[in-house]
């Protein structure tokens, strides 16, 4: 791929980076505080390259990537969610500990001009979580056009701590990905790109306060992992794994981080004022069954970062803020994990290379459990309240991060030897090597699932890998509580809507107190549905204002039945 | 990575380029339509008696990278209508699933940029089909030659969407070029936009 080009391309590479011109400004995402979000998903464009045409990309609210959204632990918060795409689209709240029926997974569907509004009460740790599209065999290319971005949660625990949080100075938000531009500046939709993208920024400098700064660093590639290190070797600090702060600052020279993890850091440049240093991705050390550490020369995978070093930042110091932060923690948290005596079973999941099961793909694709993801297939029921321990025996040649939904879980062993102590908190991905020769490898975490029991929508485990995903290399599971009972008498599933016609509000009037909606949606009369509310709370009704007028078809699930049916309203000029 | 792809590759890529090769040394053609226009009048090709060629652009209500080109296209056609060369701008995008792309919306949107040239509705996409449009915005222009429409162009209508004054014209370029009588300068670019979703 583009082989006679990369002579060139270093060439103006070395040329640039030696007169120090060719860096561009860190683009930081906008924000979003409070508890209600308005997020509006559009096809937008985007300078990204430096000269020539814009590049089309998809957005949430700006020109790429979404706003970094911020909430309180213990807040319950209201997503207003939009299509303005010209496809269908789900957005996944990766990390997210909530009812399966508002995370966003590839049954979701949001159809273009339609809003869902899921709304959930935040239950996680304080860290950096993030969201991202989750439809079905489009995860790939919605999440390249960059569709997504990073959630933080804050919670009194981390508030008490002297950290670093002065988001854009000392508390700097680095969206990992890597882009691959055609002639006219276009992406196209491959698992590696030829040039590194830290936010929306080629070749990206930033200038820090000389004091100690935290990045929030999201891998958020389609397939790369990215061993991160300083170019000076100076030691950093890992103070969270993806869904949590670590029981005290680990020090680190380099982490490696995979698709769909975050890890925040803390760099102490306290007296570097005038200095600079890059922050790096010294991929040339990875083994070719990690993901960017294979050396394709040619073919659908090639590309000029394949198992190279590569800046990811240039950080220039300069001069420090009022009441900087000068020294790392001590400690962090007093986490109590999850222990193996705790679980109630163990379940035993497979990854394999599907070349030994010619019959079901081919021989391209990688499986979980022998079998791709199919939408309507549940793998497991987990009973509510459950413990468990997830144990995956990979014989796939290729390393996967592997993640599930619904919960952090603790890892307890990767290959037989207790994780590193900056991996030993709350985590939502973890990386299952390929086999060792004819050695399968094997990873053990646990979880625990609570609070959220859902006969109908299930929870997504997969690769993390955009590509695997759409490829099939996920399954599903629901959890269920045995023990809840359920009213099911045809009769008392009965309800009218009033006022109809009505103008900026339907209410719905139930046959039995001890009614209520799994979900409703709003459908106009040429069938486009236009409002999506799982679980709404009906009490002030539901707010039609934004609809034109006409004639509408509400369908209301049962909570208890989860039968559908369907009342006609009007509304007038 | 994911398996080897190569075979694959080796057994599919000779079809792609063999259907390539054979098409790119044929002219196509391209059979005259009959559209409605914004203002209810219907549009067509064939009542043209002057016109030499037909700047053809697929465009929408609602696409951000498409709606850059207001001005341009009504500069386009100001320039060329008169040298007989009419700009004819095409609405193809599903009305079913995109309510702001009606044909409704179409007269506020070519009211409000105050388009100087036709605004046609392809409400069922058989025009966009037979030119096998895939974005808006993208261009093609058509050319008379023996009493048909000889496709001579399709792609993007310049390389710039933000800033016009840096853009090479494509469309211009090429129009300029057959108005002399000579072959244009690029037969095809790349478009890109918002994708035109068939039914």
């Amino acid at each position: 791929m583009k082989k006679k080009l990369l002579p060139l391309f270093l060439l103006i590479i070395l040329t640039f980076n030696a007169k120090g011109q060719s860096y561009n400004n860190l683009w930081i995402p906008d924000t979003l505080n409070g508890t209600n979000f308005n997020l509006r998903i559009i096809d937008t464009f985007a300078q990204i390259v430096n000269t020539g045409n814009q590049t089309i990309t998809g957005a949430i609210n700006g020109k790429f990537w979404g706003p970094t959204i911020f909430v309180n632990k213990g807040d319950q918060i209201q997503m207003n969610v939009q299509n303005k795409l010209k496809d269908s689209v789900t957005i996944h709240w990766h990390g997210m500990h909530l009812p399966a029926v508002m995370d966003g997974g590839p049954h979701q569907i949001i159809p273009p001009n339609t809003i869902w509004k899921p709304y959930w009460t935040i239950k996680n740790e304080a860290a950096t979580y993030w969201y991202h599209p989750h439809l079905h065999e489009m995860a790939m290319e919605q999440i390249t056009k960059g569709i997504g971005g990073l959630l933080i949660v804050r919670d009194a625990k981390e508030k008490a701590l002297a950290l670093p949080r002065k988001y854009g100075v000392d508390d700097i938000p680095l969206i990992l990905s890597d882009r691959d531009f055609n002639s006219s500046n276009q992406f196209s939709i491959v698992p590696y790109g030829d040039s590194m993208l830290t936010n929306m920024t080629l070749r990206a400098k930033y200038d820090v306060p000389a004091q100690v700064v935290r990045f929030r660093v999201l891998n958020a590639a389609i397939e790369r992992s990215f061993n991160i290190g300083f170019s000076d070797g100076r030691t950093f600090y890992v103070i969270t794994s993806d869904g949590g702060l670590l029981n005290e600052p680990v020090a680190k020279t380099k982490y490696l981080l995979h698709a769909g993890e975050r890890i925040e850091i803390l760099v102490n440049f306290t007296n570097q004022n005038g200095s600079n240093v890059d922050l790096k991705a010294y991929n040339s050390l990875l083994g070719n069954n990690i993901p960017g550490g294979e050396n394709f020369v040619n073919g659908p995978f090639a590309n000029f970062l394949g198992k190279k070093d590569f800046n990811i930042l240039r950080i220039n110091v300069g001069a420090p803020t009022a009441n900087p932060i000068t020294s790392i923690p001590n400690t962090l948290a007093a986490n109590t994990y999850l222990k193996a005596a705790d679980a109630q079973l163990t379940r035993l999941l497979t990854i394999s290379d599907s070349s030994g099961f010619p019959n079901i793909l081919g021989p391209n694709a990688f499986l979980i459990n022998r079998k791709l993801y199919k939408l309507n297939y549940n793998e497991y029921n987990v009973p509510l309240n459950n413990t468990e321990i997830w144990q995956i025996t990979s014989s796939s040649i290729f390393g996967h991060p592997f993640h599930i939904h619904d919960v952090e879980f603790n890892i307890l062993s990767i290959n037989g030897v207790a994780p590193d102590a900056s991996q030993a908190g709350w985590k939502d991905v973890v990386f299952v090597p390929g086999r060792t020769g004819n050695t399968n490898s094997v990873v053990k975490f646990i979880a625990k699932f609570d609070d959220f029991a859902d006969p109908l929508h299930p929870f997504m485990y997969h690769c993390h890998i955009a590509l695997h995903e759409d490829e099939g290399m996920m399954g599903q599971f629901v959890v269920t509580n045995t023990t809840a009972t359920r009213n099911l008498d045809p009769l008392n599933d009965h309800f009218n809507v009033y006022p109809n016609p009505a103008q900026d509000r339907i209410f719905i009037r139930f046959n039995s107190p001890n009614q209520s909606a799994y979900y409703v949606k709003i459908i106009d009369a040429l069938g486009r549905t236009k409002l999506m509310l799982p679980q709404p709370h009906l009490e002030n009704g539901i707010d039609i204002h934004s609809l034109k007028a006409g004639i509408y078809h509400l369908l209301l699930t049962d909570q208890d039945s989860k039968r559908t049916s369907s009342r006609t309203f009007v509304k007038p000029e | 990575m994911s398996g080897n792809m190569s075979f694959t590759n080796l057994i599919i890529f000779p079809f792609i380029f063999g259907i390539l090769f054979t098409s790119r040394d044929e002219p196509r053609i391209i059979q005259d339509f009959t559209l409605k226009n914004v203002n209810n009048e219907m549009i067509s090709t064939a009542t043209y008696n002057d016109a030499k060629g037909f700047i053809v652009v697929f465009i929408c209500n609602e696409c951000p990278f498409a709606k850059l080109y207001s001005k341009r296209l009504n500069a386009l056609s100001a320039k060329y209508k008169s040298l007989n060369v009419p700009l004819l701008a095409i609405n193809s995008m599903d009305t079913l699933v995109y309510e702001d792309e009606s044909f409704k919306d179409m007269q506020v949107k070519a009211k409000s940029d105050k388009f100087t040239f036709p605004y046609l509705h392809d409400v069922n996409q058989l025009v966009a089909k037979n030119f096998n449009a895939e974005h808006t915005p993208s261009a093609f222009i058509i050319w008379k030659e023996q009493n048909q429409w000889v496709l001579k162009y399709k792609g993007a209508i310049d390389d710039n969407g933000e800033h016009p004054s840096l853009a090479v014209p494509y469309v211009a370029n090429n129009v300029d070029a057959l108005l002399k009588n000579k072959p244009v300068l690029l037969n095809e670019t790349l478009s890109f936009g918002c994708r035109i979703f068939y039914r």
